[in-house]
């Protein structure tokens, strides 16, 4: 057998126990801490783990496959634009992870859309939210799967849908099965399993390509605009400023990176994520994204470039490293889909279910949680049998799509006071029809060239501003339990 | 009964402000370098404003980071309780 499927093999098959042992220990917890459990690990995680969740969630298949894609197609103007991201973990935890913290423990707030109910106090929001984190996350968490199994399929030979099913499946056993316990424990080991693929990816790749002089040399002499730091005024840097901010202020908005948030044990553990975070995710993306840059020196014409970080892995390192390299790519992946997996669940299983059914039993949300799981995993599974092609420009319409719905209100939401659900609801819509307009009949949107989400996340906070303050304050409550001593609560 | 701010919202705050100024103070730096720099001459075998735009500053910034994290934002409980909850992995 391929020595990089028996690694492969073997690493699928530790995951899958981590889902039956997590599911041991979320059956032993009593029906009513089952939901804190299944969703917020018991809200215990230290730093290494909530390092690891926000960094293996948000960095996805952007990173570990289209990155190094669009290093080898696009030169070192990709590493440039993908240095963005090094500190998403800083930029999620700092702002907002103090205020998340306090007022998650007041209001008993286990997942991204309780927060919401406590501080809009409104039903509207919850649905409307529920809605478009689904439909966002539905076709991101299917691209996920898609690069996994077109990964799993070049690196060992099998056919797409079986290799759709072995990077897949084994998802499905741990969320389905652990919760956010199995996630989390899952996401550690993977966090290795990524870094030292990484590593090993990198290191073989300089050696293979005789080190940095002599493939810069070969990349110059095949088209000099690849040394360029805008591709010759491909990406300006207006471009790229439009991806940072996404990638960096706007991260607050994305809902599965809210996790690390919510299930943080204490400040030390939310410092030692925030750092620890910048370190993992520098190591991911530069390493993998100077390999893509480099191997247009190895392999100048590869015709699908998504497909270098997979081809390096089997053509300039031993089969067996390989194999590790392999596990690293869709492990990355994996901790993404499974990141994404619990919002929608509790999204959906949680709160929306709440909304519907305020007097639903905790037995009734258990089953709910499982099915809704085991359901939404099937159905990004589905998506991914469709194949699309362009994974990362889906992905940044997700991303997009996400921050220029709930940046806004989560941001302004847990730092200003006089932020209310009307000024939520206009601009979650307001976001929604100019992101829409901007891809679409209204590309002049696009100012300056940036990226849609700049003008729809910029004019959304404005009406978010406007809206609140043409209409009533928030109640004495929220105001308390966001804001107040505990002695005037 | 008068409506009185818990004094860890400032601890709160802070975060934000540390957050933002870094993040903008990096991305003016790498931005900046790499933009400006020019390709030649090659440093380390890279084009010049990757090694210095890309790796160093990069490097730089997250080596800053564990100190800027662990000194500029302070420890604070997060339950209305007083003590603190015991760290783990």
């Amino acid at each position: 057998m391929n020595p990089a499927v028996i690694s492969f093999v073997i690493y699928t098959a530790i995951l899958a126990a981590i889902g039956i042992w997590s599911y041991r220990i979320v059956e032993k917890v009593p029906i009513a801490k089952y939901e804190k459990e299944f969703y917020a690990a018991g809200r215990g995680l230290g730093g290494v783990f909530v390092a690891m969740i926000i960094a293996g969630g948000l960095a996805s298949a952007g990173t570990f496959i289209a990155g190094p894609g669009m290093c080898y197609a696009y030169g070192y103007s990709w590493v440039l634009i993908n240095n963005d991201q090094i500190f998403m973990n800083l930029m999620l935890l700092a702002p907002i992870g103090i205020m998340v913290g306090l007022a998650a423990r007041r209001v008993n707030a286990i997942t991204y859309l309780d927060m919401f109910r406590a501080r809009y106090e409104s039903k509207a929001i919850i649905i409307l939210l529920a809605i478009l984190v689904t439909v966002f996350l539905l076709p991101y968490m299917g691209t996920q799967f898609v690069g996994a199994a077109r990964v799993i399929s070049q690196m060992t030979g099998m056919g797409y849908f079986a290799s759709l099913a072995l990077g897949s499946v084994v998802v499905l056993v741990y969320c389905v099965l652990g919760g956010m316990r199995g996630t989390s424990l899952a996401t550690l080991l993977q966090g290795i399993v990524i870094t030292v693929g990484c590593l090993m990816l990198f290191i073989g790749t300089v050696s293979y390509a005789g080190g940095f002089q002599k493939s810069t040399e070969a990349v110059a002499s095949l088209d000099m605009k690849l040394l360029s730091p805008t591709m010759d005024g491909e990406f300006p840097p207006m471009f790229a400023l439009s991806l940072a901010l996404m990638s960096g202020f706007f991260i607050v908005g994305m809902p599965h990176a809210m996790l690390g948030a919510l299930t943080y044990k204490n400040t030390r553990a939310l410092k030692r994520g925030i750092w620890l975070g910048a370190v993992l995710v520098f190591i991911w993306t530069t390493l993998l994204c100077l390999a893509g840059a480099m191997a247009r020196a190895i392999v100048p014409d590869l015709a699908v470039p998504d497909e270098i970080a997979p081809w390096l892995a089997m053509n300039v390192m031993p089969k067996a490293f390989g194999g590790i390299v392999l596990a690293g790519i869709v492990a990355g992946i994996q901790t993404t889909v499974a990141a994404m997996a619990i919002i929608i669940t509790s999204s959906i299983a949680k709160n929306l279910l709440k909304e519907i059914k305020p007097a639903v039993s905790g037995r009734e949300v258990k089953v709910a949680s499982r099915v809704t799981m085991a359901g939404c995993l099937s159905l990004a599974i589905a998506v991914a049998l469709f194949q699309p092609r362009l994974i990362q420009w889906i992905i940044f319409f997700s991303i997009g799509g996400l921050v220029s719905a709930t940046f806004g209100p989560i941001l302004l939401g847990m730092h200003w006071k006089r932020g209310n659900k009307w000024g939520t609801i206009a601009s979650v819509v307001w976001g929604m029809i100019i992101y829409g307009l901007a891809y679409t009949l209204v590309p002049q949107l696009k100012v300056w060239g940036t990226h849609p989400s700049f003008i729809s996340v910029l004019t959304s906070i404005i009406v978010y501003v406007l809206v609140s303050l043409a209409t009533a304050k928030p109640s004495e409550t929220v105001l308390r339990t966001f804001w107040g001593e505990p002695r005037y609560r | 009964m008068k409506f009185s701010e818990d004094p860890r919202i400032r601890v709160a705050r802070r975060g934000l402000a540390v957050a933002w100024i870094y993040f903008a103070l990096y991305l003016l730096v790498y931005m900046g370098l790499s933009y400006t720099l020019g390709i030649e001459p090659y440093v380390l075998g890279l084009p010049r404003w990757v090694t210095f735009g890309n790796l160093l500053v990069p490097f730089l910034f997250v080596v800053m980071l564990i100190f800027v994290a662990e000194k500029l934002i302070p420890d604070v409980p997060l339950t209305d309780e007083e003590k603190e909850e015991e760290d783990e992995t």
